[in-house]
This record gives structure tokens, C-alpha cells and sequence, in this order.
């Protein structure tokens, strides 16, 4: 038998409650074969609400915390503290949420998370969507998407907005690490949740994670989609520590979006302008990624351009947050 | 009339029981129709009820002694207690190939079947692995026992399906024509308990501990993966990927596909390298 | 032991210093502010070995103490009026999830327009959130009471989130003489919290949960269940706090000279302390008057307020908050509790006080001589009322 690339522990159990081909799914049983037993997870209103079972069952192997959908930033502040408080070690503290319960409802509460440099894992899971109530546009639905909220048909040709750029925002907060994940890459995807997991500070993982009904595509082709959007640019893998960016993730020319959006029902009304706005959009987003990348790496002499972390109250110890490395 | 759906997300359920108070409404009758609110995932299990009656309806609560069993997909036959409460002499409707007469039912129970997902799919509805076979039902319901007219159901899909609706109007007509009832009663079918009984030993907090691996979720298939395993490489990509945690090796690193979980969603078939893994339709 | 004169906000402070909580959040209201700002020094300094996290939101300092709680510390926050209605969903996620959190409320009236005045407004408006409610009426009363709210909330029995409230500025901000018990003597009190029906890391638990109509009304009931064990359950840690230190500050709701009384004033905080005095020269006009004060209006003390209608058959009730459309709030719960009782006083709506205005002794008077007149029950603003009468001089 092949080697595993991936570590064979299992802390998500079958059983669970997700729709068949659910890369939120996968995302968590990834993220927490990275993460080990030692984790508390807190998890907001969101799909995995659900897929977690109910009670008196879950399907999760680690301890697992509720809270409202607006407040799992504060929610994993709360949990640090308590663990540095309570002399918990070896306790990895993180924040499961949906893209809503991210980046609309909950932004202010990841970036207050970010602000007081919380040690701790923040992860979205980004299905693009309110996919828990039936499909509803969100911040992170991408342009021309059909949602319920953004039909297609009369004055309405999907969502006339563009996706918000949570790594951005997140990124003016400068965490320690931050980095996107598709579980599309599991070898990618663990390198990274482990590298998070050996950092102390605010750390943020961003998940594109495929939705059959949300989306409108078979079950099974939710791995091919999750592949075809990072070979097209649409969702590039990098990660981005202590300032510095890398594309984890470059296999030559880039697919044409074409692929991408022709498989999924949300995008079907998509007329051949529309796929070469989205196109540009694309290419534009991905030559800055590089540069992004070129620059923070010779910008200066390597190392050198970093954030001056640890900061005052880092080195004192008393916001609950471990030492960053500097 | 009491009337009790039972579905699998995605096969349309709450639509029919929502398109047969329409229905009854066309037929000026008073209806009445709600889905059990659960959390509705594709492929799940989900209930939905429907009232009919000639006076306004003043009862609203979930039905526990239906006139009238309709299942969308055979499959919950097995899974789930569908003729629990069933009135004696009440009907049962089945989606399935099957006749009649096959269909396991406690005795004194009118039994009746309709290849609806042959019908939903010869009119360009759904998929192989999810027929919308709501209309196709809801015709044979129709013509196994006239609650509601023909008429008023074409009237109720042109009035409130937005997709396909002249393709259901004929699903509904050809359910309508080819539904098959049986009179005589045949072996009693197991009817294990329904809902969990309430605990009575509560935690001091709504705390959570029993490990979800003993909920079964093979009732969620469609389509069955089978492993050709003479063309296995072992590379392990199906596993990888399976987002249900449903697969495992043998001792010699083999594959095995734990049924019992598996929702069917083929991407182990999909991703794997050497095409080893067909997904197969079930009964 | 040692006596200091304090404010209200700094008896939070030090009895949250006392009580040695471990994880702080709060976010700053005026005017509460001064709560935190003495809780900052004290971990700043060392004296308070606490996890201090400072928040975006009032919304956030709550979830904190939430959280923190699931793991089994013990939390503490403070906030008021606006902050506190932010904190509404949040509230039943405490009690819900049985976190013992204890809280200081700065009790500030509700916008618009913009007031920073005291109204009980703010918490009348969580009476349902599953929280236990004590109304303070003096500095000293607030320290003790958040103590000895540790004691209770932390309580197997118990296990649910308390609110000790105390009036914008007529205890917040006014200094007076409180005795602070000595640290030793707190410490026997009031033990750690126990780590029991806490969410241990390299467990398998979820808190919280996901349930369908098959268990969650058993959930709430157990809440339900926790309430009804606050009252034995506080008697007893009133007991021991008074062998402790040498105070009680007599149970749910005291009584003065209410034994013989034809009228009876319910009042609540600090109105309770005018009242007193206007009831002492009441008396010596030979007015047979008495007063009740609402401590505990969570949950709420029906046996004591049926005691007291046993005796009396006028009973006004003062509500510094008030409620559109409806009797005030503690009116409202007074008159309830005594429908099924035996001997029924007239019960009477007063609102005052409402938004920081004075609840002077003549308008104490005002409330009084409605009730040994007579006067029909209804819904009266004595603040408007007062206001009229000096206007028409």
C-alpha cells in the first residue's frame, strides 16, 4: 500500500449529518487530522451546526464549543484565556465558521480576534453562501452567482457584486500566519493546518469549500472543482507568514475560468461577457498575488521586511497570547 | 384525510405535499400542508403532511394517524417505520418497480405502487441518482385514491412549479394512469419504534457525548460504490477524499467501502487514478 | 478587614479582586467604566493574577466570559443601559449553556434620546434571559452582593449566570464607607470553582448542542429547575456569608416596619434608602406605613411577597423603569404573584426615578398618600405628576 501523505488519525466520525460530496466535510476531518485531540472548537451558527449531528451525539472527537453565529471571534479569545488561566497546555483553540459567520456577521468579532492577537486558529470554511438556510447570497458569494437572494431572470442576472476579499482584511490585520486551504490539496492543505498549529498568535485559514447543492453541481465533482479553481486563479493557494507571501501553488499557465464556471448550475446564465469579466478579474487578482509574492521576498533582503512582532503585550504575556516568533 | 410524505432531501417531498393542498384547494376543498421542520439535507430522510378536508382545518400538529402513507424513494422502506400509525385500511403508496402485492405492510393496510423515478426520468427530471419524482407520485396518488382531482393538480404545476412544468404535468398524467393498488394484505412488516423516547437524565448542560459512528447513513444512498479491487493500486485516494470518513483499508491495504455510512456521492469513484470504483444503482 | 470609602463601581472591582476571578472582558459605558478601569489596575499590578481580554464589543465581552466559562474559569464583565442590550442573545447563551458568570450592571437609561441617568430599564429588559437578578441599594450591599452571587452561581444546583445592578450614579459614582472583608476570610467563602460539567480539552463533548423538538424543552426546564433552586440555595449562602463576615443584607426582599402597615411601598436600589426616611416620618405623623424592598427580582420572590400581603391591603409598587402598553415591571410581577393568594392588597403602577430624575421624598409622599387614600389602582408617572404640582406651585 502507498504511504499515507496525510496522517491517518481520524477525529471526524462517520455518522455525520452533511449532504453527500460536502467539502465542509472534508475540510473538518482534514483540519482536525492536522490538529490532533488536543483541540477545542468552537463552532458557530453554520453548516457544521448541523453536520456535527444532534444531540446526544456529535461527530467530533475533540471538545466542541457553540456559540452564535456573530461571535466566534470573541468565542476563541474567551477559550485562550481561559486555558492560559487555567495552566491548560498544548491546547490548540480554534474558531470554525462559515463564510457568513466569518466575513459578514461575524467580522467584527474576527477582527477584534485579530487585533488583540488572540492565540488561535480562526478557519472559514467558504462555501460562498448562506448554504445552511437554503442558499443565500453572502459577502463571499462571487460575482454572477445564482443564490436564492440573487436570482437569475427579469432585472436579476445573479450577484452583481464581487466577492469579498477576506484575506485582505484579514491580512491589514497582520496575523502571524495566514494561509488558503482546499481540501482539493489535502497534502497542501495538513502542510499548512500543521504549520498553523506549531505557531503562536492569530493565525487564519480560508477553506473554498465546494457545496452540490449550493452550487449545482453532482456530489462527486466536488474534488475536481475545488482542483479546477486553483488552476484557474480563482482560489490561489499561498500563505502568508510574518508578512512574507508564498504561492504554494503554481502549475504553469493558468486553466481558463471557463471550465470552472460551465460546471456549476449557479454560474449556467453566464453569458460570454460576463466569463471574460470574470476572466480579467481573475488574471488582474493573480498577477498581484505575484507580486505580492516578488516583492515581499526581494523587496529586501529576505527576513529582514517583517512585521516587528512580538508586540508589547505579547512579550508580557498579558493578553493571553503565547509569544509570537519574530 | 390525513396524509404522510416520506422523502429524501432533494426528491421533492415538501414540494408534494405543498402541490396536493394546492391541489385540493383548485377541487374547492380546505387543505392544509406542512413539512416536519427538521434539518433538511439532500439525501436525508425528511417528512412532510398534508390535510384535506371539506370544513377549515383546526388542528395543527404533526400527523401521527395518517389515512394515507406516500413514500418517494423504496429505499426508507427499510429505514424508516413508514406505516407507523398507518389507519387500518389505510393506503400505502410506494415509489418502486415492485408490484403491490410485494410491498412488506401490516395487514388490513391498501397497498399501492408507482415507477415514478422511471416516469421523472423519462420526462427529463432529475438525475439518475435523484429523480424528481414528486409528480409522478402525486398523479398515482391521485389515481389510487381520488382526494384530489387530475385537473387540479395540472392546474396546481402550472400555477406554482416554475421549472419544467409541462414535463411534470405529463410525469403527473402517466403517475395518474399507471399506478397499481393491491387490496389483500401480505406478511406484517416490522415496525420498530419511532421517534427516541425522551430522556429522562438530563446533563446539568446541553452537553453532547456519544460519537455519531452509530448513526447509520446508507438509507442517504442512491448509488452504491463498488471497488474492482483486481485493478486497485492501493494509492489511497479514496479515502483521502471521502468526506463521510467512510472508507478503510484491509489488512493488506486494500479499500473497504463501510456501507453503512457511505451517502454515495461517488467522488472516491471520480478521483480515483486507475478507475477501479463503479458506482452502482441500488434495487 | 478594612473599611474604605468607595464607590459602587469600585465595590464591584474589589469584590471581583476578592473573588480572585480569572478571566475579565468587558468594553467600556459610561458609567461603568470606572468598574473596569479599577479591574485593569488590579491585574496591571499583580494583585489580580487574571486574564484581562480586552473586546471590540459588549456583544464580545460576554461570548469571552461564555467561553472562558465552558472551560471552567471564573469570569467576570460589567456593562450597562446599551451595552447591555447588545449583550441580549448572549444572555440566554449564558444561562443556557449554565455558565456562572456574574456581572456587574450599571443600571442607565435606554436611548433615544441620549440619557445617562439611572432606569432599571436596561435590565427589566432581560428579565427572561434565564439570569439571576439582584438589585443593590447600597455600595456596601454591592460588594457583598457579588460575592456572595459567586457563591450561588457557581452552585451545583444553580449553576446559572447573575446580574448584581446598582443605579447610574446614586451608587456608581457616590463614594461612601464600605467595609472590604479580608481576603482569607473570602477565600473560605467562596472555594474555586470545581471542574465539574466543564468542557474538558481531549474530551469528546460538544456544549451546546443541536436538538429537535425531542429534547429541548427538557433543557429548558432544567433551567427552569436551577431558578427554583436559587431561593433555599441563597438563604444558605446568605447564612454563611453573614457567620463569615458579619453581614446580611436580609434575604430577597426585606421589609421596614411593614408588620402593621395599612400601605406598603415595594421599591427597588437605591429609591429604597429615600423611601426609608420618608416612611420614618411618616410614621411619626402616625401614619402607619412600611416599605419592601425587591433585592432579588430574579427569580422572582413570590412566598416573601405573599408573607408580606398577609397583613397589608395597600400595596404601591415603584418601578424605575416602565413598560408601554402595560403595568411597570415589578408591579406587574407583584400583582401576580398574589393572584392565588389568600388575602389580596390593592396593587398600584408607579413609575419614577425614570431617566436619572430624583425620586425625591415628596415624591415618595405623592405614592403614599395615593395608597392610604384610597385612590383607585392605575398606571401613574409620579415624576410627572411632581413636576406639575411644582409647576402649578
Amino acid at each position: 500500500m502507498a504511504k499515507l501523505t496525510i496522517p491517518a488519525e481520524e477525529l471526524m466520525y462517520p455518522g455525520h449529518a452533511a449532504c453527500p460530496g460536502c467539502a465542509p466535510a472534508l475540510t473538518m476531518r482534514l483540519l482536525l487530522k492536522a490538529l490532533g485531540p488536543r483541540t477545542v472548537v468552537s463552532i458557530p451558527a453554520c453548516c457544521w451546526t448541523v453536520i456535527a449531528t444532534s444531540y446526544p451525539t456529535t461527530a467530533l472527537g475533540v471538545a466542541v464549543l457553540d456559540n452564535p453565529i456573530e461571535a466566534t471571534g470573541a468565542s476563541v479569545s474567551g477559550l485562550r484565556a481561559a486555558a492560559d488561566a487555567l495552566g491548560l497546555k498544548d491546547v490548540n483553540v480554534v474558531g470554525f465558521a462559515g463564510d457568513g459567520g466569518t466575513a459578514d456577521i461575524g467580522l467584527q468579532a474576527l477582527s477584534g480576534m485579530l487585533e488583540r492577537r488572540t492565540n488561535a486558529i480562526f478557519v472559514m470554511y467558504d462555501n460562498e453562501g448562506y448554504m445552511n438556510t437554503g442558499v443565500q447570497r453572502s459577502g463571499a458569494t462571487p460575482l454572477g452567482a445564482w443564490t436564492t437572494t440573487t436570482p437569475v431572470g427579469g432585472s436579476s442576472g445573479g450577484k452583481p457584486e464581487p466577492k469579498k476579499d477576506i484575506m485582505g482584511i484579514v491580512l491589514a490585520h497582520h496575523p502571524i500566519y495566514a494561509a488558503t486551504l482546499n481540501p482539493s490539496f489535502p497534502e497542501d492543505f495538513v502542510r499548512k493546518a500543521e504549520k498553523a498549529r506549531s505557531l503562536a498568535g492569530p493565525r487564519f485559514l480560508h477553506a473554498l469549500t465546494p457545496c452540490p447543492p449550493g452550487w449545482k453541481y453532482s456530489s462527486e465533482e466536488t474534488i475536481r472543482l475545488g482542483r479546477l479553481a486553483t488552476d484557474s486563479g480563482i482560489f490561489p493557494l499561498f500563505e502568508v507568514e510574518n508578512g512574507i507571501y508564498r504561492i504554494t501553488r503554481k502549475g504553469g499557465a493558468l486553466k481558463p475560468v471557463d471550465e470552472y464556471l460551465r460546471a456549476q448550475g449557479r454560474f449556467r446564465h453566464l453569458g460570454d461577457d460576463d466569463v471574460r469579466r470574470i476572466q480579467e478579474d481573475v488574471r488582474f487578482r493573480w498577477e498581484r498575488l505575484l507580486r505580492l509574492e516578488a516583492e515581499s521576498a526581494n523587496l529586501v533582503n529576505p527576513g529582514s521586511l517583517r512585521f516587528p512582532g512580538p508586540w508589547i503585550g505579547e512579550r508580557a504575556g498579558i493578553t493571553g497570547t503565547l509569544e509570537a516568533d519574530g | 384525510m390525513e396524509i404522510r410524505f416520506h422523502g429524501r432531501g432533494g426528491q421533492g417531498a415538501v414540494i408534494a405535499s405543498e402541490l396536493l393542498a394546492q391541489a385540493a384547494f383548485l377541487d374547492g376543498r380546505e387543505p392544509q400542508s406542512f413539512p416536519f421542520f427538521g434539518v433538511e439535507r439532500r439525501g436525508a430522510p425528511v417528512t412532510a403532511y398534508a390535510r384535506i378536508n371539506d370544513r377549515p382545518i383546526q388542528v395543527r400538529t404533526s400527523i401521527e394517524r395518517p389515512d394515507v402513507v406516500v413514500v418517494l424513494d423504496p429505499g426508507l422502506l427499510n429505514t424508516i417505520p413508514v406505516t407507523e400509525g398507518l389507519k387500518e385500511g389505510g393506503l400505502l403508496l410506494v415509489n418502486t418497480r415492485r408490484a403491490p402485492e410485494e410491498l412488506p405492510a401490516p395487514p388490513s393496510i391498501r397497498r399501492a405502487t408507482v415507477d415514478a423515478s422511471r416516469i421523472a426520468l423519462s420526462h427529463g427530471l432529475g438525475t439518475p441518482a435523484m429523480p424528481i419524482v414528486n409528480t409522478a407520485t402525486l398523479g398515482a396518488l391521485a389515481g389510487a385514491t381520488g382526494i384530489v382531482t387530475l385537473g387540479a393538480i395540472r392546474e396546481a404545476i402550472d400555477l406554482y412549479v416554475p421549472s419544467h412544468p409541462a414535463e411534470n404535468v405529463r410525469a403527473s398524467e402517466e403517475g395518474f394512469r399507471s399506478v397499481r393498488v393491491a387490496e389483500s394484505t401480505a406478511a406484517p412488516l416490522a415496525v420498530s419504534a419511532g421517534r427516541s423516547p425522551a430522556l429522562l437524565v438530563l446533563p446539568e448542560g446541553p452537553i453532547a457525548t456519544t460519537p455519531s459512528y452509530g448513526i447509520h447513513t446508507a438509507a442517504w444512498r442512491s448509488l452504491t460504490p463498488v471497488v474492482h479491487l483486481e485493478r486497485c493500486t492501493r494509492c489511497n485516494f479514496c479515502w483521502k477524499f471521502c468526506p463521510d470518513n467512510a472508507i478503510d483499508f484491509d489488512a493488506h491495504g486494500y479499500p473497504v467501502i463501510r456501507l453503512e455510512y457511505c451517502k454515495g456521492c461517488g467522488i472516491c469513484a471520480e478521483e480515483c487514478p486507475p478507475r477501479t470504483i463503479e458506482m452502482v444503482a441500488e434495487g | 478587614m478594612s473599611r474604605i470609602v468607595i464607590s459602587g463601581n469600585y465595590a464591584q472591582s474589589y469584590a471581583a479582586l476578592l473573588a480572585k476571578v480569572q478571566v475579565i472582558s468587558a468594553y467600556p459605558i459610561t458609567p461603568q467604566t470606572s468598574i473596569v478601569e479599577k479591574l485593569a489596575d488590579f491585574v496591571a499590578s499583580g494583585e489580580l493574577p487574571a486574564q484581562y481580554v480586552q473586546v471590540e464589543s459588549e456583544h464580545s465581552a460576554l461570548q469571552v466570559c461564555i467561553s472562558a466559562a465552558a472551560l471552567g474559569a471564573r469570569t467576570y464583565t460589567a456593562t450597562s443601559s446599551q451595552g447591555l442590550l447588545l449583550m441580549h442573545e448572549l444572555l440566554h447563551w449564558a444561562s443556557g449553556m449554565r455558565a456562572p458568570i456574574v456581572m456587574g450592571v450599571v443600571n442607565r437609561a435606554v436611548a433615544p434620546p441620549w440619557s445617562l441617568g439611572a432606569d432599571h430599564t436596561d435590565t427589566m429588559a432581560q428579565r427572561d434571559t434565564g439570569w439571576i437578578q439582584f438589585y443593590a441599594e447600597s455600595n456596601q450591599e454591592v460588594l457583598d452582593t457579588v460575592l456572595e452571587a459567586y457563591r450561588l452561581a457557581e452552585d451545583p444546583a444553580v449553576r446559572l449566570p447573575a446580574m448584581i445592578t446598582e443605579d447610574a450614579f446614586y451608587l456608581s459614582h457616590t463614594v461612601e464607607p464600605v467595609d472590604v472583608p479580608a481576603s482569607e476570610v473570602v477565600d473560605r467563602f467562596l472555594p474555586p470553582r470545581d471542574a465539574r460539567a466543564v468542557l474538558h480539552p481531549g474530551t469528546v463533548a460538544r456544549l451546546g448542542s443541536f436538538t429537535g423538538p425531542d429534547h429541548y424543552v427538557e433543557f429548558r426546564r432544567e433551567v427552569a429547575r436551577a431558578m427554583e433552586h436559587v431561593p433555599e440555595t441563597f438563604e444558605t449562602v446568605e447564612a454563611e456569608y453573614e457567620r463569615a463576615t458579619g453581614r446580611s443584607h436580609g434575604g430577597p426582599m426585606p421589609t421596614y416596619r411593614a408588620d402593621d402597615a395599612d400601605a406598603v411601598l415595594v421599591t427597588m436600589g437605591t429609591a429604597t434608602t429615600t423611601a426609608r426616611g420618608v416612611v420614618d416620618e411618616l410614621r411619626s405623623e402616625g401614619k402607619k406605613v412600611g416599605l419592601a424592598k425587591l433585592r432579588l427580582f430574579r427569580p422572582f420572590p413570590t412566598p416573601a411577597v405573599r408573607d408580606l400581603a398577609a397583613t397589608v391591603d395597600r400595596l404601591g409598587v415603584m418601578d424605575r423603569s416602565y413598560t408601554f402598553g402595560a403595568a411597570g415591571a415589578a408591579a406587574t410581577e407583584v400583582a401576580a404573584a398574589l393572584y392565588g393568594a389568600s388575602h389580596r392588597p390593592t396593587v398600584s403602577s408607579f413609575f419614577s426615578g425614570i431617566g436619572g430624575r430624583d425620586v425625591t421624598p415628596s415624591e415618595v409622599r405623592r405614592m403614599f398618600a395615593a395608597l392610604l387614600a384610597g385612590e383607585p389602582s392605575e398606571i401613574r408617572w409620579i415624576d410627572l405628576e411632581e413636576q406639575e404640582a411644582k409647576a402649578d406651585g
